[in-house]
């Protein structure tokens, strides 16, 4: 991997970072009215609090550079704002960004394992019935949106078997004897949740590994390997694999800002305490200053992500040069 | 398609005789193939109940005009079991695929357009415009676009107000979404034209074109596009699926419209009062499975599309 594919990969990223900051600035900022409509709509917003907020963000000036530059300043400080009830966006954020953490982390991981399995194998026994079923079955879970498998789980295995809770991340109002007891009353509200992240990224997944496999299975080389008398768990382990799992690597980081949609879905059906129904409460009230910081924070999680992959990729694909 | 043939336009035969698969041979091979077949079916039959549900189940009921019991279950008088204002989820569901359908089809128009006008000039012209324009479809490929289409959806709405004006029958309020799908969907689109147009713009007709004179719009219209109209039409099916999710996903968290339900704000409604936790199962199922079945038959029409026009993998079916 060469210092110049680092550099360009770097520069990509810190780009599309500059223009998500500009977009934030421009949509909340520049529009006609913005400011005083993102004020204006609060009723906890004092007289005083009003010309204090207007000074600091320098509504007074002129739109750039001076509110420009300050604009830029105040983010790359992780100063968002505020929230209609008068608390810093960073704070609300950084409070609501574990539960999703924690559901989307391992939601994706599972996907990731389960999905890459079955696409391999249902590319490497094309046509056999797993990858009948599997295939029909990926595509029908592509074809749903995620809350749609939420709502379905949540009736039948909350309210029609009673197995589970039907929302939120732990029991309102209960007292743990001891931290297992706290531990498996969070599981028990994960597990639908969790269920339904992973049954809608393991379609996709399993999609795009089987293609790339069925592309992969019809290069020279693995001709070559099995012509070379090479068993058939060896040149899938061996040859087709390694080569195969690279493109997926670069479809599931771009998908992270599609699949994000999803996620943000699936709290609201199930009520977590995450920075979906985070959203989705500040849309109801119009809170433009917290819908601007998740969309800030979401979008530079999501091109860290592709930053990090782009290094892998870089440095198992010896191809790679510019 | 025949246009270009009738015209005296001196370049006009010339795309016409190269066009690399007609579309009405590519329609034919579809259908010939099973995916094709059972997905064309599900749309067509989609398609009819969009363009006219109150023929079949008649005007769209409202709180004044329900009839029924509050969230009954399916019964005799009810198929379908009614909603918590007593309205028939055989009424609501019909209406909302006109809506869902509607929404989807412009939203379509205006992802591809954008797309393939970008994708084409970005391919033909190179340089400069190609990297600036690719720059930014990259940005829109990898961002969460979904979180911009809620905040662009309700800033317009706070600009522009969600009055009762309606475009092509569609109220004020969900043409915001169908241009918001727009402006947030394009970059897949004019990445599959660009790198069509490449290599097409190597070929000898192009350069025979601009031998005897033709300027770059010219060819861009006349040369370009009749031959990447198929790669359009495949992509566009693939839009669609992806313009119903979208639709339905900002509907879901309260961008829809009461007044005119699309299957999402049904969803929404659903969940809303409760349906999963009441077991009110009719509710939910009947506009989920009708998204599910779309979508589906959608992707399997993409797909099979998609086969047809790329030659590399059809070989190795």
């Amino acid at each position: 991997m060469s210092g110049h594919y680092v550099a360009r990969r770097f520069a990509t990223a810190a780009f599309t970072i500059v223009l998500i900051v500009l977009i934030n600035f421009v949509l909340f900022r520049a529009m006609p009215g913005s400011p005083e409509r993102v004020l204006a709509r609060n009723p906890n917003v004092t007289p005083e609090l009003l010309a204090q907020t207007r000074a600091r963000w320098g509504f007074d000036k002129p739109l750039f550079p001076d509110q420009f530059v300050r604009y830029v300043a105040a983010t790359a400080q992780l100063d968002l704002g505020y929230t209609f009830r008068g608390r810093p966006v960073a704070d609300v954020l950084a409070q609501r960004i574990w539960p999703t953490v924690l559901l989307f982390g391992l939601g994706e991981a599972i996907a990731i394992v389960v999905g890459l399995a079955l696409g391999a194998y249902s590319g490497w026994r094309r046509g056999g019935p797993i990858d009948l079923v599997g295939n029909g079955v990926s595509l029908l879970l592509y074809s749903t949106p995620y809350f749609l498998l939420g709502m379905a789980l949540l009736l039948i295995f909350a309210t029609g078997l009673g197995w589970f809770p039907t929302f939120g991340m732990s029991t309102t109002g209960a007292t743990f004897a001891n931290p297992v007891d706290w531990l498996i009353d969070v599981l028990r509200h994960l597990a639908l949740p969790l269920t339904t992240v992973s049954l809608g990224l393991i379609g996709q997944y399993a999609i795009v590994m089987r293609s790339s496999i069925i592309e992969t299975l019809s290069e020279d080389y693995i001709t070559t390997a099995r012509a070379m008398g090479l068993r058939d768990g060896r040149v899938l382990r061996r040859h087709a694999l390694p080569n195969a799992m690279l493109p997926t690597v670069t479809l599931v980081a771009i998908n992270l800002g599609y699949v994000v949609a999803g996620a943000i879905t699936v709290e609201v059906v199930f009520n977590w305490p995450g920075l979906g129904t985070l959203t989705v409460d500040a849309l109801a009230s119009r809170d433009y200053g917290v819908l601007q910081g998740v969309f800030l924070l979401l979008s530079v999680a999501v091109v860290l992500a592709n930053l990090a992959a782009d290094l892998v990729y870089g440095l198992f694909d010896p191809r790679v040069r510019a | 398609m025949s246009a270009s043939v009738t015209t005296p336009d001196a370049f006009g035969d010339v795309p016409a005789r190269r066009r690399l698969a007609s579309s009405g041979d590519l329609f034919r091979r579809l259908l010939r193939r099973p995916d094709g077949l059972i997905g064309v079916v599900i749309l067509v039959t989609f398609g009819l109940l969009a363009v006219g549900p109150d023929l079949l189940v008649g005007p769209l009921q409202t709180a004044v005009t329900a009839v029924g019991p509050r969230l009954s279950p399916p019964s005799a008088a009810f198929p379908l079991g009614t909603d918590e204002l007593g309205r028939s989820l055989v009424n609501l569901t019909a209406h909302a695929t006109r809506i869902s359908m509607v929404i989807g089809l412009l939203a379509t128009a205006i992802t591809v357009g954008i797309g393939a006008l970008l994708g084409i000039v970005s391919g033909y012209v190179g340089g400069r415009t190609d990297a600036a324009i690719m720059r930014v479809a990259d940005f829109f490929l990898v961002i969460p676009t979904f979180v911009l289409a809620i905040i662009l959806t309700s800033i317009i709405r706070d600009l522009a107000g969600s009055g009762a004006r309606e475009v092509f029958g569609i109220r004020f309020g969900l043409i915001a979404i169908v241009v918001v799908i727009g402006i947030t969907s394009w970059s897949s689109t004019a990445r599959i034209i660009r790198s069509q147009t490449l290599s097409l713009k190597e070929r000898a007709f192009v350069d025979r074109a601009r031998a005897v004179g033709a300027g770059n719009l010219h060819i861009m219209r006349r040369h370009i596009l009749p031959n990447v109209i198929n790669l359009i039409v495949a992509n566009a099916v693939l839009v669609f699926a992806g313009a119903v999710l979208t639709e339905t996903t900002l509907s879901f968290v309260g961008l829809g419209d009461p007044f005119q339900p699309s299957w999402g704000q049904l969803l929404d409604a659903s969940r809303e009062v409760g349906a999963p936790s009441l077991g009110a199962w009719w509710y939910f199922v009947p506009p989920g499975l009708c998204i599910v079945v779309v979508v589906f038959a959608f992707t399997l029409v993409g797909g099979a599309l998609d086969d047809l026009l790329n030659p590399k993998r059809r070989q190795r079916r």
